[in-house]
């Protein structure tokens, strides 16, 4: 059949097969995640109770795990093979390697679901509430932890293909510059092997054996300095494809150039550098910790904000270039000649702005001090739907709409009502979002199934506890159609047939190109280099000052089984009504903490 | 490289911007004197704190004047001691511990806020200057009870804080004609010495008897009451200590029956 259409999949048709998989394994995720996380807001907010307080740490594992490491890390890994193919303009070295890493991926998180999800049954042993920070001395079952790590084996032989592709296009064009798309991969996945060495330690050294019950303790203080060794950069590796996105997708459906091709390159060289050595900031409260090693921790994540804020230039700048193309004008008149009618350009415009006040709201959680106000309230979780749940997911579901079409070859089933979802979500996550960094000032605490206490009682300066779960409710309800909204799509869009009057597979040009970029900046021995010496330099001392303190495999301590007998539970229950009701509290809020 | 004007001006904002942050959390980090959680404390064995000076009896200790510690254990799913009393206008160092999984000991709505880990001891010092009620939570995710966890921090008007401890031991049954003893042992837990007035009220009638109690120091008074001019059945009793208060039943009988009575 002659088509006259030029998309990936005309190009790329195996490739394209397995980006479809990757997407619809992570829409799949999203889909699960999406239940819990209203199933979870419902429960919280105590408008609607039907599972047993004790059950909601299992959903909320499921929500955290399903969407920050299925949907976020599929989706990824799809538009990278994406990026590293249109841009070498070639395809991937060996198609069994692609799909078998994709396999691994499949596999593991199967495994992990499944032993989070066997939680919500006492057919078995099997459980894994441990959420999705597994801090010993809570204890999963192996499973769970097996699957983890094959699944970032995955995403590691992911990486090692997206290389040889590279690899072998160096070989024919030794001395081009590396594309842009392809740069992005290819530093995002240095800082990736970097990061996930922190995880595959702490679950491969201690978490792992300990579950099987070969070693008999671990330290706990250790193993979660572990976890956040890669629960920061994490972060990295979810944004770092939005950010991709919006260099190289945005400027184009805004209808012109990126503004400069040098200044992408040094943002993710920035990221590779900076992204792990600054993981203790999640310890700014925990004991054992040097507070000179919070600080070095502290710094780093304060220049951190730097890539963040030449992004928002840049992203701005690329989008006023594009509206002055399509006849814009005037101080900030160009607004209005932007494509707001498209979802693409519109999901990816509001997943930006709510970035930009997300900045606010981590530069209070990033200052040592101020953070003991919020650290884990639910302020935090406020803040993180914003960045993950906003910036990425948002952008995620709205570059969905360009690539559906370009991997499956058939037209999009509705713009409208993908223009209504992106909107709902916005507005849907304002509500949450807001009303969430609100009740974390006032105290209450995240991971909370019954966030409402016998003894005292939470105290709103503005408006009422009360207003501020209608407003979380409310706010997650709206979320909830969103992706109702977008399923139909991803699903209307799978019925329909191939199109051939389809976009073509394009990425944004420059305004200054790469041959303005200084060659080093292509230079990615030196960045891994240098972000090598970085990270020693912050976590070589804590770490062995953390060993020398509680011993490499920590003091004596029973696992926790995540499931506790109901007597125990009854029993507590039974002592805290006795504690009996006492009248509301009026909260000062900062005292003074001194040495 | 070619960089463009406007993206150096915002480049060099931006640098300026960091540089401030940095500088503002490390003056207020820093330059105030405002502790950080550290690793200033030995670490401790979890499985242990029976035997642990501090956290065996979880508890509010006086050290100077206006300077007091305070020891909590937190464990699955609560706190001890609990509720927290503290005089207001003092200056409190807590320590806590866990003796099993991560919790947190957060103070709802204020920046008194530090992760608990087994093995590992928390230290802060507070002041407080004003009373007041505040609610302790666990705000990191410890097992499916954790939402049950929760405490209290009473912060109580100097003049009507104390550190009294009230322990009354009495007879429960004697033979009419014999003679029933009440010990009362009052602690005094602060430092300065504690002036009171030990009251004892039983059928109606009332015996009190003052008594000073240096600091850290226990005193006990002994009241004996004349069974005979009670006389025969149960008399209700009550010792009252400042706020303090213990009662209990006292039973007179007419002969006591045969059985190993074990006096302690
Ligand atoms: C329908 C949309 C969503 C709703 C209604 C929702 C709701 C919630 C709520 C209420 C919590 C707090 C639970 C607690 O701390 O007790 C939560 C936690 C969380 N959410 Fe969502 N969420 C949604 C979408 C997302 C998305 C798209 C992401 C990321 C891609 C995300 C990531 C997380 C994470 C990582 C947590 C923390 C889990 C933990 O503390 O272990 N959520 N969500
Ligand atoms: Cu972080
Ligand atoms: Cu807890």
């Amino acid at each position: 059949m002659m088509t006259m259409s030029n998309a990936y999949i005309d190009d790329f048709p195996a490739e394209a097969k397995v980006i479809r998989a990757a997407f619809y394994s992570s829409f799949f995720a999203l889909a699960l995640g999406g239940v819990f996380g209203v199933i979870q807001t419902l429960h919280r907010t105590g408008y609607y109770r039907f599972i047993d307080s004790a059950d909601y740490y299992t959903v909320l594992t499921a929500h955290g795990v399903f969407l920050v490491i299925s949907f976020t890390i599929f989706f990824l890994v799809g538009i990278f093979t994406w990026a590293v193919t249109t841009s070498l303009d070639r395809g991937v070295e060996d198609l069994r390697f692609t799909w078998g890493w994709y396999g691994l991926m499949a596999i593991g998180i199967t495994l992990s679901g499944v032993a989070i999800l066997a939680g919500f049954t006492d057919a078995t042993d099997i459980s894994a509430s441990v959420l999705f920070t597994f801090y010993a001395p809570l204890q999963g079952h192996p499973m769970f932890y097996l699957g983890l790590v094959l699944f970032v084996v995955g995403t590691w032989l992911a990486g090692v293909d997206w290389f040889r592709s590279w690899w072998a296009w160096k070989g024919e064009n030794p001395d081009e510059r590396i594309p842009l798309p392809t740069f992005m991969v290819l530093t995002t996945m240095l800082m990736w092997y970097i990061a996930t060495l922190g995880v595959a330690a702490a679950i491969l050294l201690f978490l792992l054996p300990w579950s099987l019950g070969w070693i008999e303790t671990v330290n706990p203080l250790l193993t979660r300095t572990l976890f956040w060794f890669f629960g920061h950069p994490v972060v990295y590796f979810w944004l770092m494809p939005a950010y991709m996105m919006w260099y190289v997708l945005l400027p184009k459906v805004s209808g012109g150039k990126l503004f400069s091709d040098p200044l992408a390159r040094v943002v993710f060289v920035l990221f590779l550098i900076l992204s792990v050595p600054t993981g203790i900031h999640h310890q700014y409260l925990d004991p054992g910790i040097a507070e000179g090693f919070k600080f070095i921790a502290m710094t780093n994540t304060m220049f951190l904000l730097l890539p963040s804020l030449l992004t928002a230039f840049t992203v701005v700048a690329s989008m006023e270039h594009g509206a002055r193309q399509r006849g814009g004008t005037g101080y900030f008149g160009w607004l209005k000649a932007l494509p707001w009618r498209d979802p693409v350009f519109t999901g990816m415009a509001l997943a930006g702005l709510m970035f930009a006040a997300a900045g606010f709201s981590g530069m209070v959680n990033a200052g040592m001090n101020i953070n003991y106000l919020v650290h884990n309230t639910f302020w935090v979780v406020g803040h993180f739907h914003l960045t993950v749940g906003t910036a990425v997911a948002l952008t995620f579901m709205a570059v969905t709409y360009w690539f559906l079409p370009q991997v499956t070859g058939k037209a999009l089933w509705s713009r409208s009502v993908a223009l209504g979802q992106v909107v709902l979500w916005f507005v849907g996550m304002t509500f949450m979002s807001n009303a969430m960094h609100r009740a974390g000032l006032l105290g209450v605490p995240r991971r909370t199934a019954e966030p409402q206490y016998d003894g005292f009682e939470f105290e709103a300066a503005v408006g009422s506890i009360g207003e501020l779960q209608a407003q979380i409710a409310l706010g997650g309800i709206l979320l909830t159609l969103s992706l109702v909204l977008f399923f139909a799509n991803v699903i209307g869009t799978g019925l329909n047939g191939r199109s051939d009057d389809l976009p073509a597979n394009e990425y944004a040009g420059t305004l200054s190109g790469p041959e303005d970029a200084p060659l080093v900046l292509d230079n990615l021995k030196l960045w891994t280099a240098i972000a090598i010496v970085l990270v020693i330099f912050a976590y070589t001392f804590p770490l062995l000052s953390i060993v020398d303190r509680g011993g490499l495999f920590g003091p004596e301590l029973n696992p926790f089984p995540v499931s506790i007998e109901s007597v125990t539970l009854l029993a507590f229950a039974v002592e805290h009504l006795a504690v009996g009701a006492l009248e509301s509290l009026s909260l000062p809020g900062l005292l003074e903490v001194i040495r | 490289m070619n960089i463009h004007t406007y993206e150096k001006v915002w480049l060099i904002a931006a640098l300026v911007l960091i540089v401030g942050f940095i500088a503002t959390v490390t003056y207020g980090s820093v330059g105030l004197g405002i502790a950080m959680i550290d690793d200033s404390e030995e670490t401790v064995e979890p499985g242990e704190l029976g035997e642990d000076e501090r956290f065996a009896d979880p508890r509010v200790e006086q050290v100077g004047e206006n300077e007091y510690e305070a020891y909590v254990v937190a464990q699955t799913f609560m706190f001890s001691p609990d509720p927290i009393e503290v005089p207001a206008g003092s200056e409190v160092t807590f320590y806590v511990t866990s003796r099993d999984v991560i919790h947190s000991f957060s103070v709802a709505g204020t920046n008194i806020n530090t992760m608990v880990i087994p093995g590992e001891v928390a230290t802060m010092t507070v002041e407080f200057d004003e009373p007041g009620e505040y609610g302790v939570v666990c705000n990191e995710y410890c097992g499916s009870g954790h939402h049950n966890m929760e405490g209290q921090l009473h912060v109580v008007e100097e003049d009507e804080f104390d550190m009294t401890e009230l322990s009354v031991e009495a007879d429960d049954e004697v033979e009419t004609g014999d003679e029933a003893t009440i010990d009362v042992a009052v602690e005094n837990r602060m430092l300065e010495e504690l002036e009171t007035t030990v009251t004892l009220e039983i059928d109606g009638e009332t015996f009190g008897e003052d008594v000073t109690v240096a600091g850290g120091e226990t005193e006990t008074t002994t009241f004996t009451v004349d069974t005979a001019d009670l006389g025969e059945g149960d008399h209700d009793w009550t010792v009252t200590v400042d706020d303090y208060e213990d009662s209990g039943t006292l039973t007179v009988v007419d002969e006591l029956e045969e059985e190993d009575d074990d006096d302690e």
